[in-house]
């Protein structure tokens, strides 16, 4: 469609027996160079600087860039361990500490990022595997091998939820008005128990409370039958848990607008280049096929 | 770029696997940083350290493919973007005209880093100086490596006007550098 436009038509390459703008490109042309799909040869005239600058860009990337991996692996485990502790409490009471863990991570993840700026030290922290790829990556012959555990950030990160989440009730600010031994079943209907709430926790512990969040864990089928659909379910958790768990009104997590959905699920819809009869240049426009989303060209 | 295994990868991702989820982080993490270069400079470790506590919160109910999972890194990314400049906004109230607060950070100076040839910081650099909206867009297509359409989405842009800003951006860029202008080849 784009490129029987009008102002498609005025994007040519650039054509020397022409006297239109010496610099234009055309649309398949951009695609070209931002994927890096030129060679020199092919590049338009005047455009040989930015095609380099563009293939820096996107150049393979650095040790520098990849230093500081523990500190979000810490992160992930502890969102891993209070998100199955949940589930397998599900009967009981258990609260992930979720709170509290989110203050240390930022701290912790601040503070590896102060000293990750050494490759070597940071390889040191980080799990079998990923230590040596990044050592091979970094070339650096890290003598000590740091097991998942033994990372101090690990440690403090992650506590022990599985035992009852006792710290997080302890520490958590302001928790004390409405955090009784737990909601009432009455006040959520016949369905809701131990159970649900355990599940709403769990459901809560992620970032899954925010809308468009979409339970795949069987177990959570369940919660979403109680709720009467997933759709439901935020709004069925701010019900059940106490107050000072109510973790739909998070400050800080991001709702992505396009969060995919379980219809949408991303590549359908127009982010895969759209239909291939109307997309004109084909390949090269919307998604772009494989090299438009492949890794940087070296 | 993942590949074939991408699924089972975001799966054993999502139930906390180490493995998993560093492969993930391997891939984004350098694209992540370059582009908050471009777009955040002065806070750019801060803004990926931020931006992976949100996709580790959302990461076992994230639905989809790998383009679409990289897009909605870059979204959580785009917001932190966004959030940092409120609350810098807030911070320095008093101290900056209205106008100057959610441009963009200084750039270094690109011209310093071109003696140097096109490493990856100066041609970052040098994208930065382009305005707001053709820096992003040609940073989110060319290091995120994303499509039109969802570099669309995520700066809330029609596809047609990203493609109007790639196209400019990299008009500018050339006339800025022309073919053996200022900034030394490298080969």
């Amino acid at each position: 469609m784009d490129a029987r436009d009008a102002s498609s038509a005025e994007m040519r390459r650039p054509n020397p027996n022409h006297d239109t703008d010496p610099m234009a490109l055309d649309e398949e042309t951009v695609e070209e160079l931002l994927t890096g799909a030129l060679s020199p040869p092919q590049v338009p005239a005047g455009y040989a600087q930015v095609a380099q600058l563009l293939a820096a860009a996107a150049a393979a990337p650095t040790p520098e860039e990849l230093a500081g991996q523990g500190a979000v692996l810490a992160e992930l485990r502890a969102v891993a361990r209070a998100r199955s502790a949940a589930a397998l409490a599900a009967g009981g009471r258990a609260r992930p500490p979720r709170r509290r863990r989110r203050g240390l991570a930022v701290a912790i993840v601040v503070g590896a990022l102060a000293t990750g700026g050494v490759a070597g030290a940071a390889t040191g922290h980080l799990p079998g595997p990923v230590r040596d790829a990044a050592r091979t990556i970094t070339g650096a012959g890290t003598g000590t091998p740091a097991s998942p555990t033994a990372s101090p950030a690990s440690a403090s990160a992650t506590g022990n939820p599985s035992a009852g989440g006792e710290g997080a009730t302890a520490s958590r600010p302001g928790g004390a008005p409405g955090s009784g031994p737990g909601p009432g079943s009455a006040a959520a209907g016949p369905a809701a128990g131990p159970a649900l709430e355990g599940l709403c926790n769990a459901y809560a512990a992620g970032s899954g409370a925010e809308r468009g969040g979409k339970l795949d864990a069987t177990a959570f089928e369940d919660l979403a039958r109680a709720a009467g659909g997933e759709e439901r379910v935020a709004a069925f958790c701010e019900e059940l848990l106490p107050g000072d768990q109510q973790l739909l009104k998070k400050p800080k997590q991001p709702k992505p607008p396009e969060h995919p959905s379980p219809s949408g699920s991303g590549g359908q819809g127009q982010g895969q280049g759209g239909p291939p009869a109307s997309s004109g240049g084909g390949g090269s426009q919307g998604q772009g096929g494989p090299s438009a989303e492949d890794q940087p060209h070296p | 770029m993942i590949g074939p295994e991408f699924p089972d990868v975001l799966g054993a991702a999502a139930r906390g696997d180490d493995d998993a989820f560093g492969r993930l982080w391997r891939d984004l993490q350098p694209r992540l940083l370059r582009y908050f270069a471009v777009v955040s400079k002065a806070a750019a470790e801060d803004l990926a350290s931020e931006t992976w506590l949100g996709v580790v919160r959302g990461l076992d109910r994230f639905q989809g493919n790998e383009p679409a999972f990289r897009a909605w890194v870059f979204t959580i990314a785009r917001h932190e973007v966004l959030d940092w400049r409120r609350r810098a906004a807030r911070r320095v109230t008093e101290d900056l005209p209205a106008n100057g607060l959610v441009e963009q950070v200084a750039p270094d100076d690109p011209a310093a880093d071109a003696l140097e040839g096109f490493s990856t910081r100066a041609a970052l650099a040098e994208v930065a100086t382009l305005p707001a909206d053709q820096a992003e867009a040609i940073v989110l297509r060319v290091v995120a490596g994303l499509g039109v359409d969802r570099v669309a989405e995520i700066m809330g842009k029609r596809p047609g006007t990203v493609r109007v800003l790639t196209h400019r951006g990299l008009r500018r860029l050339a006339e800025r550098l022309g073919d053996g202008g200022r900034m030394r080849r490298v080969v």
